[in-house]
């Protein structure tokens, strides 16, 4: 191996720099751009690799391993030195403890500010958007009527509340046959027609349960595929989400189209410590 | 050289790389014998969109009749009903009215309405040899004209018991579509299935969405219509006209998608990209290294 | 070791070359020349392995390069805009401008999409990287003292990367990312009693806030990338200090360093492996097709509020926390109105117990071995079995995490559903690293005391065929001839006379040629 071998790759090299260059200057695509990018530092590496491997002292070379611990003379020296201030300061109790003091307590109205990263969460994480009487809408902004969804049809529905989607407001309507529907106790009234709603949001960890299973009924979230039965209550059937989907109480306003009766009864979206501690107040 | 050992490894890798990366949305394989098809089957039926991969038999396992004469075109009904006789009866009864066995509910075809016969037939779903629990897109058995005779008949049945005949073949304008607009309802409605990319995916329990590559126009928007499988309906009060212009306008730019950053890997996110990286880069990465470094 | 270069003196006898000129006038003022000789000739080991620290260091390197050309161009903020670039299918939507500057970097800035695609690639490759190279400090015991304080920094320098890959992929505010940005809240909602304070805290909000990209933003660029190079300082500083570590070989000892010095070879072999990393980073953003975001569209906008895609995972190394998140049955503590999520156990117990076993390892292992002497000299993996083992063993449990995590792209790839997947991957998280610490500890000891490769066909054993037929392995004995040597002193296979002579099973195997000639067994008739 001499120059003779170890120049073609510089050469390379440079011939996929100018490449680059031209390819740039005419607006290259990026396979051209990262492969002749990749050509070039190529070229160049492998030249100097091949340049150290084979034209540079390639010889084992032995060096003295100094022991890490110091000797017993220069520890003692430092540790002398270290706790004659030290122990200065410390001799001092009082002055030292009331400067203790002024840095803990600096220290802990420097934390104060941190408070002003986040708003208290308060109510947001127990209300959404819905309000009694508010009709469905979709992201569009269109209202939907109790006969619009065929029977095995899906849509993500909003309050219609102003422009604004919020995604802890997202809900699901799927039509099923009204009679197959199993309701929980107290909500007989709260599918009309068979248009049953509940909120989008994953008990889970809070992804869009977007996958409607339409001839097993069940809802599927994509992200760990919790499954949830939608004939009884939005049940979870299988995954790792514990609780069902919270259930939007719907009926028919007097033009048909579908309302809410109220917002949800229940938080929406993945559990928190404090979940179970307030009342949901009805609207 | 360690080279001469790496080297296999490295092509194994980057192979079981590559084979995991299949399925690319691009990647329409023309089915073995497409026949030239008019009408809903204008494009080259892919053997197959399971999202993972072929599964499906060829046309080869089927009685396939002869093409259609003067006669039979100009009486489609009852050149419908004798290829229904035919291929279809067996397991939809001599009059549509379904069956029931053991183990299977065959369903009944009187009321689905010429959109379902035409996307099942079309897209070689129907007829099967067996029944499955989802019924994959494969080369198709009938062409065109008899797929529109099939329609046409099961379409009668409905007539013939007084009700009313389920959803007709859509008549879809991509070009009047808006392609952002279908971007929107793609992602709102489809990707949850279907994935951002076209690619399918998963649905539980053995059910998957297939790949969009290889669905025509006309194919996409019976599908919506009619929810095949476990796919949700999307009925006319749903979705109107417009807007389902508008997703067929998106889906086919998602069947020529180019994609400008290189090899789709797939199209499934991150997964085969991590494949990827770990197998080809850091795969070529180790033996950079080793060539450098020694071995003692 | 005094660096002769030997130049013709340029022009009159009056005028020294340049470099003289140069070296003169910087050690009058640093003094350079007095300490640079020494640290120049520093000695490296040079095994392959001790590189995969330095391309995680040349993968952070592109990192900040490729990071902060990109920095010109990303906007990080949510302002609403409507996209107008060449992207057919998103003009006219809604975005956040920190979308919209990515799709039109991708689309309409000159090598803005290679250089977006060398950022991530190089990313993916920065923490694999970091893996090996963790692997190989593990499984060769060099974590052991006086190197317990560079781990420690090493297993930071680990959480800081993937923590800073996940704000980074998240800044696009693209859906699928957007999605994990919303377990992310969900995980830090999970923790009992200041959930709620502390997801509001960090994300300035509920979910999804406005202050979400600004503040990736000043982490992912600024906080992460000082504290990373501020570890990565300590952490180089420290092995040049200590020294490189070793293996075992002729002439190296506890009290030595064999290798290269570092001037002139191991540097541009060092700069030479820097740049053929670059070149594999270019050339994969120049191959493969990373993050397209265009296809996803963006997140929590107007008219994609609570869309979502399948296949949805975060990058590869956080599969792992997928996986304990899909893994994990719906286990939910409720106790008078309190509640402990499911999503606390697999987001932050489980990576909680991960870090700091890890980061203890050096003061746990010396409980069971009882070594609490310093090492320089490093062990070969199964000079230490049940290092070895376990090490093994908790791979294995992270890579089944890992392929759990995927558990729908592999249902759509193997045609079985995600819930058999699932019912698999929760017993195989068990089973498998058992049964990986059992083997691998087993291989190990196998292996101690011979040199053989742990790919190579197992130790030859000397077979000793008994009277009776049976067959006896006499233990101990290697051979390098790769053909089982059996040894018959009852002849119980000779030929009747007349008969056919039986050859015996034939190896498969050719024989590798032999280095010197080795006395034959006679068979004994």
């Amino acid at each position: 191996m001499n120059e003779r071998h170890i120049a073609p790759a510089f050469i390379v090299a440079v011939l996929c720099a100018f490449g680059f260059m031209v390819t740039y200057g005419f607006d290259g695509n990026t396979q051209l751009q990262g492969g002749l990018l990749g050509g070039a530092f190529g070229g160049l590496g492998v030249g100097m690799i091949l340049w150290a491997k084979h034209l540079m002292p390639n010889e084992e070379v032995e060096d003295h391993r100094h022991e890490m611990e110091s000797s017993p003379e220069e520890q003692q020296e430092f540790n002398e030195l270290i706790e004659g201030a030290a122990g200065d300061v410390t001799r001092r109790k009082f002055l030292s403890r009331l400067g203790l003091a002024a840095v803990g307590s600096i220290g802990l109205a420097a934390l104060f500010p941190l408070k002003s990263l986040g708003p208290n969460p308060g109510n947001s994480l127990f209300r959404t958007g819905w309000a009694k009487g508010l009709r469905l809408v979709t992201q569009e902004g269109k209202p939907i009527k109790a006969t619009d969804l065929e029977v095995g049809g899906a849509l993500t529905v909003f309050p219609d509340n102003g422009e604004h989607r919020n995604e802890r407001d997202s809900t699901i309507v799927v039509k099923v046959d009204a009679s197959a529907i199993k309701p929980r106790r107290g909500r007989e009234s709260w599918a009309p027609e068979g248009n049953i709603a509940y909120s989008k949001v994953c008990t889970h960890v809070g992804c869009p349960v977007g996958l409607y299973r339409e001839n097993t009924q069940e809802l599927l979230c994509p992200c760990h595929q919790s499954t949830f039965d939608v004939l009884d209550g939005a049940r979870p059937i299988f995954g790792p989400a514990s609780r069902s989907l919270p259930q939007l109480p719907l009926s028919i306003d007097s033009e048909g189209y579908l309302i809410a009766q109220s917002d949800y009864k229940e938080p929406v979206g993945p559990g928190f410590w404090s979940r179970g501690r307030r009342k949901m107040e009805d609207d | 050289m360690g080279f001469g050992r790496l080297l296999p490894v490295g092509v194994a890798c980057a192979a079981v790389a590559l084979a995991l990366s299949t399925g690319s949305v691009d990647a329409a394989d023309g089915g073995a014998g497409t026949p030239a098809q008019a009408g809903s089957q204008g494009r080259d039926a892919s053997p197959t969109d399971r999202p993972g991969g072929a599964v499906g038999s060829g046309r080869e396992n089927y009685y396939v009749p002869q093409d259609a004469t003067p006669a039979d075109l100009a009486n489609p009904v009852e050149y419908g009903r004798s290829l229904y006789v035919q291929g279809c009866s067996t397991c939809h009864g001599l009059n549509g009215e379904g069956a029931s066995d053991a183990d299977e509910d065959f369903p009944p075809l009187i009321g689905v309405g010429a959109a379902a016969v035409d996307f099942y037939v079309s897209t070689g779903r129907m007829p099967v040899n067996k029944p499955m629990q989802q019924y994959p897109r494969k080369t198709p058995v009938y062409n065109g004209e008899q797929v529109k005779a099939l329609a046409a008949y099961i379409t009668t049945l409905s007539d013939k018991v007084g009700i009313p005949a389920g959803p007709d073949v859509p008549r879809v304008h991509p070009e009047q579509g808006n392609l952002a607009a279908g971007n929107q309802l793609y992602a709102n409605n489809c990707a949850s299935c279907h994935n951002s990319q076209g690619s399918g995916g998963a649905l539980g329990q053995n059910y998957y969405a297939p790949r969009l590559d290889a669905a025509t126009d006309v194919q996409i928007a019976e599908a919506i219509r009619i929810g095949p499988g476990a796919m949700p309906v999307y009925g006319p009060n749903t979705f109107s006209e417009e807007e389902v212009n508008s997703i067929v306008k998106y889906v086919g730019s998602l069947q020529d998608a180019e994609n400008p950053g290189g090899l789709p890997l797939g199209g499934t996110g991150p997964v085969p990209e991590g494949f990827f990286a770990w197998f080809v880069g850091l795969g070529a990465l180790l033996a950079v290294a080793r060539w450098i470094g020694t071995r003692v | 070791m005094a660096l002769a270069l030997r130049r013709k003196k340029a022009g009159g006898a009056s005028q020294p070359p340049p470099f003289r000129q140069a070296s003169k006038w910087i050690d009058e003022r640093l003094g350079l020349s007095k300490f640079a000789p020494k640290q120049l000739s520093k000695v490296f080991p040079d095994h392959w392995s001790f590189m995969l620290g330095e391309v995680t260091l040349y993968c952070f390197v592109i990192l900040l390069a490729t990071g902060v050309y990109l920095t010109f161009f990303f906007e990080p903020s949510v302002r609403e805009v409507t996209y107008n670039g060449s992207y057919a299918p998103l003009v006219g939507t809604q975005m956040s401008a920190a979308y919209k500057s990515a799709v039109d970097l991708s689309f309409d800035v000159r090598a803005g999409l290679v250089m977006r695609q060398m950022h991530h690639w190089s990313a993916l490759l920065f923490v694999a990287a970091m893996v090996l190279h963790l692997l190989r400090v593990f499984f060769t015991g060099a974590y052991r003292k006086p190197r317990e304080l560079n781990w420690v920094i090493g297993v930071n320098l680990l959480i800081l990367a993937v923590i800073n890959g996940f704000l980074g992929y998240s800044l696009l505010d693209d859906l699928l990312s957007g999605t994990g940005v919303r377990v992310g809240y969900s995980i830090l909602l999970s923790i009992p009693l200041i959930g709620d304070l502390a997801a509001s805290l960090v994300f300035g909000g509920p979910f999804p806030s406005p202050a979400m990209i600004p503040r990736f933003f000043a982490l992912h660029v600024l906080l992460l990338p000082a504290a990373i190079i501020g570890l990565l300082s300590a952490h180089l500083g420290m092995v040049w200090f200590q020294k490189h570590t070793q293996f075992r070989g002729p002439d190296r000892t506890e009290h030595n360093v064999v290798g290269t010095p570092l001037f002139p070879t191991y540097a541009v072999k060092a700069l030479g492996l820097f740049v053929l990393v670059v070149a594999v980073v270019a050339a994969m953003s120049g191959l493969a097709q990373i993050n397209p975001i265009w296809k996803f569209g963006p997140f929590a906008e107007a008219k994609t509020v609570a869309a979502v895609t399948s296949a949805s995972q975060p990058d590869w190394y956080m599969g792992w926390m997928d996986g304990l998140l899909r893994l994990i049955p719906g286990w939910e503590t409720r106790v008078a109105g309190f509640m402990i999520p499911n999503a606390f156990w697999g987001g932050i117990v489980l990576p909680g117990i991960t870090f700091t076993v890890m980061m203890l390892w050096p003061w746990l292992e010396p409980r069971w071995t009882k070594d609490r002497k310093a090492h320089n000299l490093l062990d070969r993996p199964r000079d230490a079995p049940f290092r070895a083992g376990f090490g093994a063993g908790v791979l294995m449990f992270y890579f089944l995490l890992l392929l759990a995590g995927s558990n729908d792209v592999l249902a759509t790839i193997f045609s079985v559903s995600p819930e058999n997947i699932t019912y698999v991957f929760r017993v195989l998280i068990f089973v498998g690293p058992v049964v990986t610490y059992l083997v691998t500890k087993r291989i190990c000891e196998d292996l101690q005391g011979t040199n053989a490769h742990p790919a190579a066909p197992g130790p030859n054993h000397l077979v000793i065929r008994r009277a009776d037929g049976g067959y006896d392995i006499a233990h101990g004995v290697h051979h390098d001839d790769p053909h089982d040597l059996v040894v018959d002193p009852n002849n119980t296979n000779a030929p009747a006379p007349g008969e056919p002579i039986d050859k015996g099973p034939t190896s498969k195997r050719k024989p590798k040629p032999k280095p010197k000639p080795k006395p034959k067994k006679e068979v004994q008739n």
